[in-house]
């Protein structure tokens, strides 16, 4: 349009050009006319060198004006060209960009007001498994599960109030057979050319993340009922942070509500009382080292309850070089209790089959006995009746007397089997270190001074020689006295319960000593202490000390008690050294 | 051990009661021989029993000492099993260890005493007089209870009849009317009753009816 103008415009100069230049010659043939073939020389020829100057210069402008036209036309027909090749870049762009629509890998839907769809890309349509013909036109409420129908109508709605502003959802598409797909929507509404609103959405497929997401928070909902379920809950704590980090479990059985993090400090006011110095101390040491930790304690609930707990925790270096734990709480209360029964279930059942070997045994052996004593004393009466006779009569009498004698003996006998029989268990004896036996002990003993809340101190002498002695029987004669000072301690409620087990050197014997600090001997008892069957404890058989003497006895040693200058009663026994060569 | 000591009385011979110990321990089986004989009881003495009951035994007042504590067969055992078998012999425990329900069991079992061994020789020797004090009753009663039936058997049926509505407290009239014979042949049946009961009265007749169990309604003794 513009190229015709131009050209026209150019035809128009030529013309008035060609025009003036004929009027030139007009005017110069009129004046040749008026004036005559012979005017005045000079006039004449003044208008003839005027013709000719004209004649030239219309004919220099013709010149100039023709240049002036090709080269405005060759412009003109650069400029076509460039335009041609711009059209044809426009085209090859838009297949381009046709092309990034249809295949770029993300589903692209423009939709009408109506949710109609308009246009779908290729990729999109087949993401859902149609071809692009049979969504366009349809509504795209079609793609959406019924459950996602209303979201997806309203996500539209949204986008359609606020036109120009990008939206973000994610929601669940279905496909043509009926599978879930999950997607990110951004959308946005815009006006077209003919004031059209339309709405532009691109959705990015999060099936796998969600699958993911839906796995782990599975996975999450498994462990936290496996949590419940072992009464072990998890922790994390930054040992440089202070950050500490709690499963849903941890916070159950510290009592806490859920959160994001808690504070040491709160932790540890849950801790039993009698538990906090312990507690922090393998805290602090686990923090100082950056070593693994585990340990046991107690929880006192508000409401009183005392829980029992058991934690674990690995140390692992984080990524800016601290140390982190990672670890595990178990709530252990029903298992100690279980401990506590059983333990309690033990010490009766170990006490009854004392008793009841003891009861036994004592019951024959007083059968054994009676015996010969019953038939002593009748024959006694009767030997007085025959002395008592007129005339006494002295031969029965002393027949009587001879059978008295007979089952004196016989007495005298079965005594004699019974302490046989109980040496024949001392003939054990072998070199043995007396501070060995004495941790023996305390390993039997550990829960008794626990659950009597008994301080235990060692004064074990280095370095002791062996004697020589029945391992079991030591045993018994130490675990004896250390049980005895833990029951004379638990009446003992204003000072605290210490129990001192020593040994030393005592020239060419080893002595032990266990003392308490508990209600002590008294005088009148002292005496009696080591009797069979004398006992001031309301469950005690009284056999305990006056068994531990027999085999301190039977060892060659000394078994003997005496009050302490403070409270308490300390026993104590000697034992000779082993000689060697001397067994 | 079993040997029968002989008997220091000689003259009462039959009559003298005896003593009988089951024991299995052979001191105390002497030593109670040995007491008895001391005062002058006959004494037999068993290891076991099953000798006890192998032996026939003298028809004198006795009486039996058991050690509670037999082998095999316990002395409470024993007792059960002689109650079963007839034998009605005053039985004086003796035991090692007594307790309570044992003594109790054997008490109600009709035991004479229960002594703890060592026993006060006294306490054994009481025992034995009143075992054997009782023994000897019962044996009365069983002689003349015995000698009762003996005679009861010579009555014919209709002086039985007769004897049991006498000892009612019947008149003779009533009963010859209740049986239906005259009153005189009623009195001759009284004489005989009499004479063949050895009863010196008819209260003496009324406590023998007794002691045979005879009622109006029964022809017989109901023993």
């Amino acid at each position: 349009m513009m190229r015709n103008q131009t050209v026209k415009s150019w035809r128009s100069a030529e013309q008035w050009l060609l025009g003036s230049m004929v009027l030139a010659l007009a005017m110069a043939a009129f004046i040749w006319l008026v004036l005559g073939p012979a005017p005045a020389a000079p006039a004449y020829l003044t208008a003839v060198v005027l013709l000719i100057a004209s004649l030239l210069a219309s004919l220099f402008m013709m010149l100039r004006v023709g240049t002036t036209r090709r080269q405005m036309e060759a412009v003109l027909h650069g400029r076509a060209r460039a335009e041609q090749h711009a059209i044809e870049a426009l085209r090859h762009s838009e297949a381009q960009w046709k092309e990034v629509f249809e295949h770029n890998p993300v589903m692209y839907f423009m939709v009408d007001a109506a949710g109609t769809v308009l246009s779908v890309n290729t990729f999109g349509a087949a993401q859902l498994g149609y071809a692009v013909s049979e969504l366009l036109g349809q509504s795209v409420l079609k793609v959406f599960p019924a459950e996602e129908q209303h979201a997806a109508r309203s996500n539209v709605a949204i986008c359609l109030e606020n036109i120009g502003q990008t939206h973000s959802w994610e929601i669940c598409k279905v496909r043509k057979d009926g599978s879930a797909l999950w997607v990110r929507e951004n959308a946005k509404a815009v006006r077209r050319v003919d004031n059209q609103l339309i709405v532009l959405i691109a959705c990015e497929d999060v099936t796998e993340r969600k699958q993911a997401e839906n796995a782990l928070r599975q996975s999450e909902m498994y462990l936290a009922e496996a949590q419940r379920l072992s009464h072990t809950g998890s922790f994390g704590w930054g040992a440089g942070s202070g950050e500490i980090f709690w499963s849903e479990e941890t916070f159950r059985m510290f009592g806490f509500d859920k959160a994001p993090s808690i504070k040491f400090a709160t932790v540890m006011q849950r801790v039993h009382p009698d538990d906090r110095a312990r507690v922090q101390r393998t805290i602090d040491c686990a923090s100082s080292d950056g070593k693994d930790f585990e340990h046991g304690y107690r929880l006192l609930m508000p409401d009183g309850a005392v829980k029992h707990v058991h934690a674990t925790g690995h140390a692992v270096t984080d990524a800016s070089g601290g140390v982190e734990f990672v670890g595990a709480v178990t709530d252990v209360t029903a298992r100690k209790q279980a401990e506590v029964e059983l333990h309690e279930a033990q010490t009766n059942l170990a006490h009854v089959t004392r008793v009841t070997a003891l009861g036994e045994m004592a019951a024959s052996i007083a059968h054994e006995v009676n015996q010969p004593l019953a038939a002593v004393v009748t024959n006694a009466a009767a030997c007085l009746r025959w002395l008592d006779r007129e005339p006494a009569n002295l031969k029965e009498a002393r027949s009587t007397v001879q059978s008295i004698v007979k089952d004196g003996n016989r007495a005298g006998e079965v005594i004699q089997r019974v302490r046989a029989l109980a040496n024949k268990t001392a003939d054990q004896k072998a070199p043995l270190r007396v501070n060995e036996v004495v941790n023996e002990v305390i390993s039997l003993v550990q829960h008794d001074l626990l659950s009597h809340r008994v301080a235990l101190r060692l004064e074990l002498a280095p370095a002791l020689p062996p004697v020589l002695a029945d391992r079991i029987q030591l045993q018994q004669v130490i675990l004896n006295l250390v049980v005895n000072g833990i029951e004379a301690m638990q009446p003992v409620k204003d000072r605290p319960h210490e129990l001192v087990i020593g040994t030393r050197q005592d020239e060419s014997q080893v002595l032990v000593t266990v003392s308490d600090c508990g209600v002590g001997v008294a005088a009148e008892n002292a005496d009696r202490l080591f009797d069979a069957f004398f006992t001031t404890k309301s469950s005690g058989m009284g056999m305990g000390l006056s068994i531990c003497r027999s085999i301190v006895d039977a060892h060659g040693g000394r078994l003997s008690a005496s009050g302490n200058v403070g409270p308490g009663a300390t026993f104590q026994f000697t034992l000779p050294l082993h000689q060697e060569g001397s067994t | 051990m079993t040997g029968r000591p002989a008997s220091p009385h000689t003259l009462a011979s039959a009559e003298e009661p005896v003593v009988f110990v089951v024991d299995d321990d052979a001191s105390m089986r002497d030593a109670l021989s040995n007491l008895f004989r001391s005062v002058g009881l006959r004494v037999e003495v068993f290891g076991s029993a099953h000798e006890f009951l192998q032996s026939t035994l003298p028809n004198v007042a006795s009486c039996l000492i058991l050690d509670i504590r037999l082998p095999r067969l316990s002395g409470l055992d024993f007792q059960a099993e002689l109650a079963k078998a007839d034998i009605h012999i005053p039985i004086i425990f003796m035991t090692g260890h007594g307790d309570i329900p044992m003594t109790v069991r054997a008490m109600k079992a009709g035991a004479v005493d229960f002594l703890t061994k060592p026993f006060r020789d006294q306490d054994m020797l009481d025992a034995v007089t009143t075992a054997i004090e009782r023994d000897r009753v019962s044996r009365d009663e069983a002689r003349m209870l015995a000698g009762l039936h003996a005679r009861f058997a010579t009555l014919t049926p209709r002086e039985r009849e007769v004897m049991a509505l006498v000892t009612t407290g019947l008149m003779n009239k009533q009963i010859a009317a209740q049986i239906g014979i005259a009153e005189i042949t009623v009195k001759i049946h009284r004489g005989h009753i009499m004479r063949k009961m050895a009863a010196k009265s008819l209260p003496d007749l009324v406590r023998m009816a007794e002691m045979l169990g005879i009622g109006p309604a029964s022809g017989g003794p109901q023993t």
